[in-house]
């Protein structure tokens, strides 16, 4: 092949055959191109961020994973004193907030909760600390109270509970029937709570506004969580044989009581409402559920609903009852009115849709509070009471804030456990993971639910536990997972394992900013912030 | 034939396989550690067995499943960025859609063997055996083999791999559609210890590596980037001689001898008829009958494409009064692909024979013996000036 000479221009020892750089190209700052640098910080999961409580979930399943079950079940217990309980009839507020949501599943802390809280139901609390010499009373055994109280308790506080019923539990024992939380499994958990921190309980002891009084003078502070009473009758209904509120009613079908009658109206669209459908349907009666909204508006949760409308629970949406009257044989005639929806979502009666006799009608719409103490600088309040009817996470919540709180006015200041302000979350990222749904939990058919107050949901086995809890990202911490290093284009990120948790560092001389660290961190924790 | 029986005892198995089979043998015994490709027809099955032997450990390799023939040869121009043997087969249209890393593959000097089965470029729409598909793809800068057999495309696979490492030029090797990839062949495969003591693992130099960082293809000014152009030049020119070298080891070692182009009857022939591919077997055919009614016409089998063997073919062709080329590829507006490379490389020769473009078939349309008998026979008639088509 012919030539010409361009040796004046290009010396050939200064060129290859081939287009590649002579020597490393580290020599390159190609980091000075840059507008935007990449920073690491934990973060906050938003399973934890959306949980009342602040259960740092991924922390607590790590531990789990690691094999370390008993210190996974107390950091845990630290925070929520019932995971037994709240595994089986919280609402997974942090399941619905999952990064993995989209992705295949969100990891099941529900179910993993409940695992952990029946493994923990035959194991102590930890010993509390040292006394302190000074005591609160608290009113009311409910989630509110009970967490109030453990969180005392273990700071040292001699603690009080007086209830008002024959045993403790509140709503969890009263309200929620037991085929959602077995009985048993509810008294084994508040047993365990009660005798291993040393809570004194006074079962059968109603406070009033004079015994107040009193305990106000013996303790240092009085917690009052009383909850919310019974449910009041809607307008149009007057009380009468066949009439039943919705709280009394599931309280006398969880005492095994055969009310008369085959066919009955529940009058409602929340937990209550659908509770009472269902112990309805356990007890062999046909169950209408009248609710004036719509399907997705029923404040009842979602999975109870589906449960509800597979046992066979019929509902009848965007209906009001107008009037209800006793005609012979002790029946019940409902005149049923289409609702009407004005522009700003409230709800007025319509117009005649139908007529229905029953031979019972459950008014299941609501609570309100049946007392109303006068306030005193060292009462607190929590709960239900607090904040209106919410949930078992929420009183809980709202039970060890009133503690923390009486802790920190004694001069015990505890920070409450949150994590960082930043929430991490960066679901896109999960593209690159193979999908991993994981199993749900066996649930009872729903053929056999009927007649039967058996727990409907089933545990997880020790084995599909782990394989769930190791399908949590913990999102908000790095776990030296190598994505980011695997995705810079610039070789420019550099993980640190050295430490007790790994941090990833910048070669910043390099890095140019492009961003992909923080795209494809799926937990999160890195952020492109601008470089000046 | 010129896949012999082995002439020194090498060690091998015989086996009858399907040329698809006979390719992916070949490419397991190279050892790569990266295969990436896309089905097409005719030459899923290649991947599809590679996929298989990946599966079952007998080739230690990391199969990149990809979303098209481009993702596919741009997986591995990853692959040999960072300084593995990597393999690729395709066809067709989805050679086509390879076209621009084509250029950037071979512009970047990596060392990467595909076979391309070839087949007809639609529309319309057509599966057959027809050169277009890699004919068009010739100004790319790879190095082109064509085989006549399966025993020639798996023993080109084993060679493609020892040239393109030597050279730092991309190779390209074609097996017919259907013909070649669906048809069953008694093959030799060879011992593994035979191949791999033949191409010894891949020592990379400069490449992709974290602890030693270069930039690969930057930027580049216009001065560099024409030196950088001639060395590739400069590389198809030494191919000749690298090419030469590597068949004669290999006959040494395998016993198949092979060369850029090969000859059948040349001796005193008046007329060659240039073929390439399957093609050639029908060809031989042909010759062999006209040779028993007294025309000597004599074959040439053209291995090599790219780099055009010019100067062998010139040599070849001294003294003949005429040569036909057998074309399954055209170039709208200038006549068969080949006959033009011929024409170009004979320009300027005293005495060149009368050079005859025909277009033999195109997506798969069948070629008898006597379809080349009648063309022989009846060469006087046909004018060198005029592209000749069948009826
Ligand atoms: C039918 C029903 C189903 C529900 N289902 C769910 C569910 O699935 N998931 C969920 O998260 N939440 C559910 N909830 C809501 C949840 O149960 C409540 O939000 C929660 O129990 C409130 O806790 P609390 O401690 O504030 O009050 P409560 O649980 O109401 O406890 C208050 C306790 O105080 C006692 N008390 C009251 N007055 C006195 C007094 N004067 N002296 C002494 N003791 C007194 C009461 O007897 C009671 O034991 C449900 C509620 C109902 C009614
Ligand atoms: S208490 Fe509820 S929201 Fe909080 S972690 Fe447990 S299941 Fe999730
Ligand atoms: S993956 Fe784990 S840490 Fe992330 S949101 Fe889900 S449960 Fe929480
Ligand atoms: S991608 Fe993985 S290694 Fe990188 S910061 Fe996120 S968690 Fe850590």
């Amino acid at each position: 092949m012919e030539t010409l000479q361009f040796d004046d221009l290009i010396a050939p020892a200064d060129i290859r055959e081939y287009p590649v750089s002579l020597t490393t190209t580290e020599a390159n700052l190609t980091g000075s191109w840059k507008f935007s640098r990449p920073r690491q910080a934990k973060k906050t999961a938003p399973c934890r961020d959306a949980c009342p409580l602040g259960v740092d979930i991924a922390d607590w399943l790590h531990l789990l994973v690691r094999g370390e079950r008993d210190a996974a079940l107390h950091r845990l217990r630290a925070v929520n004193p019932l995971p037994a309980s709240t595994g089986r009839v919280c609402p997974q507020f942090c399941r619905r907030a999952c990064t993995r949501r989209d992705h295949d599943a969100a990891v099941r802390s529900g179910a993993l909760e409940r695992y952990i809280g029946d493994y923990g139901l035959g194991v102590p609390f930890p010993v509390p600390a040292s006394a302190t010499g000074w005591s609160v009373a608290v009113i009311g055994s409910g989630p509110a109270g009970l967490a109030a109280a453990a969180s005392l308790a273990a700071a040292g506080v001699a603690v009080t509970v007086y209830e008002r019923e024959a045993a403790p539990g509140g709503m969890l024992r009263c309200g929620i029937p037991a085929y959602r939380l077995p009985k048993e499994i509810l008294a084994r958990e508040i047993d365990n709570l009660v005798i291993s921190l040393g809570i004194q309980l006074c079962c059968n002891v109603p406070v009033d506004d004079r015994m107040l009084a009193e305990l106000l003078g013996e303790h240092a502070f009085v917690l009052a969580a009383p909850g919310l009473g019974g449910s009041p009758l809607p307008a149009g209904i007057g009380a009468g044989p066949g009439v039943y509120r919705g709280l009394e009613l599931l309280r006398r079908l969880a005492a095994g009581e055969v009310l008369p009658g085959d066919r009955f109206a529940v009058i409602g669209g929340g937990n209550a409402a659908i509770d009472a459908a269902r112990s309805l349907v356990r007890h062999g009666r046909q169950a209408t559920i009248i609710y004036r909204r719509g399907i997705e508006e029923m404040p009842a949760y979602p999975e109870e609903r589906r449960e509800a409308l597979e046992e066979g629970v019929e509902i009848r949406l965007g209906t009001i009852v107008a009037a209800a009257r006793g005609v012979d044989g002790g029946r019940v005639e409902l005149d049923l009115h289409e609702a009407l929806r004005a522009a700003d979502g409230t709800v007025s009666t319509g117009s005649f849709s139908d007529r229905l006799t029953v031979d019972g009608l459950v008014a299941a719409i609501g609570q309100k509070a049946s007392w109303q103490p006068e306030s005193h600088k060292r009462l607190l309040t929590a709960g239900d009471f607090h904040h209106g009817p919410a949930s078992v996470a929420e009183a809980l919540a709202g039970g060890r804030r009133a503690a923390l709180e009486m802790l920190r006015r004694r001069g015990m200041a505890r920070e409450p456990a949150v994590g960082p302000a930043e929430i991490a979350a960066n679901p896109a990222a999960l593209a690159v993971l193979a999908p991993q749904p994981g199993v749900d939990p066996p649930r009872v058919p729903h053929r056999e639910r009927r007649n039967s107050f058996r727990e409907v949901c089933g545990p997880l086995s020790a084995e599909e536990a782990l394989q769930e809890a190791a399908r949590c990202l913990r999102c908000g911490t790095c776990t030296a997972c190598g994505l980011c290093w695997f995705f810079c284009p610039d070789q420019a990120v550099v993980i640190d394992q050295r430490g007790v948790e790994p941090v990833v560092r910048f070669d910043y001389d390099h890095c140019k900013g492009c961003g992909l660290c923080a795209a494809s961190c799926p937990r999160g924790v890195i952020d492109m912030e601008e470089d000046s | 034939m010129t896949s012999q029986d082995p002439v020194t005892p090498a060690r091998h198995v015989r086996e009858m396989l399907l040329g698809s089979d006979a390719v992916a043998h070949g490419v397991r015994l190279c050892r790569p550690a990266v295969v990436s490709a896309y089905p097409i027809t005719p030459q899923t099955h290649i991947i599809e067995t590679l996929s298989e032997m990946v599966d079952r450990g007998e080739l230690p390799a990391e199969f990149i499943k990809v979303e098209s023939e481009m993702s596919a040869i741009a997986a591995c121009l990853g692959a040999v960025s960072a300084g593995v043997r990597a393999f690729t087969a395709t066809s067709s249209q989805g050679l086509a859609m390879m076209h621009e890393i084509l250029h950037w593959v071979a512009g970047a000097r990596l060392p990467l063997v595909m076979v391309n089965a070839n087949r007809a470029l639609g529309a319309p729409w057509n599966i057959w055996a027809d050169q277009s598909d890699s004919l068009s793809q010739r100004d790319t800068g790879w190095l082109q083999l064509y085989g006549e057999t399966a025993q020639e495309a798996l023993d080109g696979v084993i060679i493609a791999y020892r040239v393109t490492e030597a050279l730092r030029v991309p190779v390209m090797v074609m097996l017919d559609g259907f013909i070649g990839s669906h048809t069953m062949e008694p093959l030799f495969i060879p011992d593994p210890g035979l191949v791999d003591d033949y191409l010894p693992p891949y020592t990379p130099v400069d490449y992709l590596d974290p602890d030693n960082p270069l930039t690969l293809c930057a930027a580049t000014a216009p001065d560099s980037f024409y030196e950088l152009k001639k060395g590739h030049a400069r590389a198809m020119e030494r191919a000749f001689d690298v090419l030469d070298k590597t068949f004669a080891e290999f006959g040494d070692r395998f016993g198949r001898r092979y060369a850029a182009v090969e000859t059948a009857g040349t001796d005193d022939a008046e007329i060659l008829v240039l073929s390439t591919g399957a093609l050639t077997g029908t060809v031989r055919v042909a010759l062999d009958r006209l040779r028993r009614q007294g025309v000597p016409a004599g074959l040439l089998k053209l291995r090599l494409v790219r780099p055009f063997p010019r100067w062998q073919l010139r040599h070849l062709l001294t003294g003949r009064r005429r040569v036909i080329v057998l074309n399954r590829a055209v170039s709208y507006g200038a006549g068969g692909i080949l006959t033009q490379e011929l024409r170009a490389a004979c320009c300027g020769m005293a005495d060149a024979p009368a050079i005859h473009d025909v277009i033999v078939s195109l997506g798969g349309k069948e070629v008898y013996p006597e379809t080349i008998e009648e063309i022989v026979v009846r060469a006087d008639e046909l004018s060198p000036d005029e592209s000749v088509w069948r009826p």
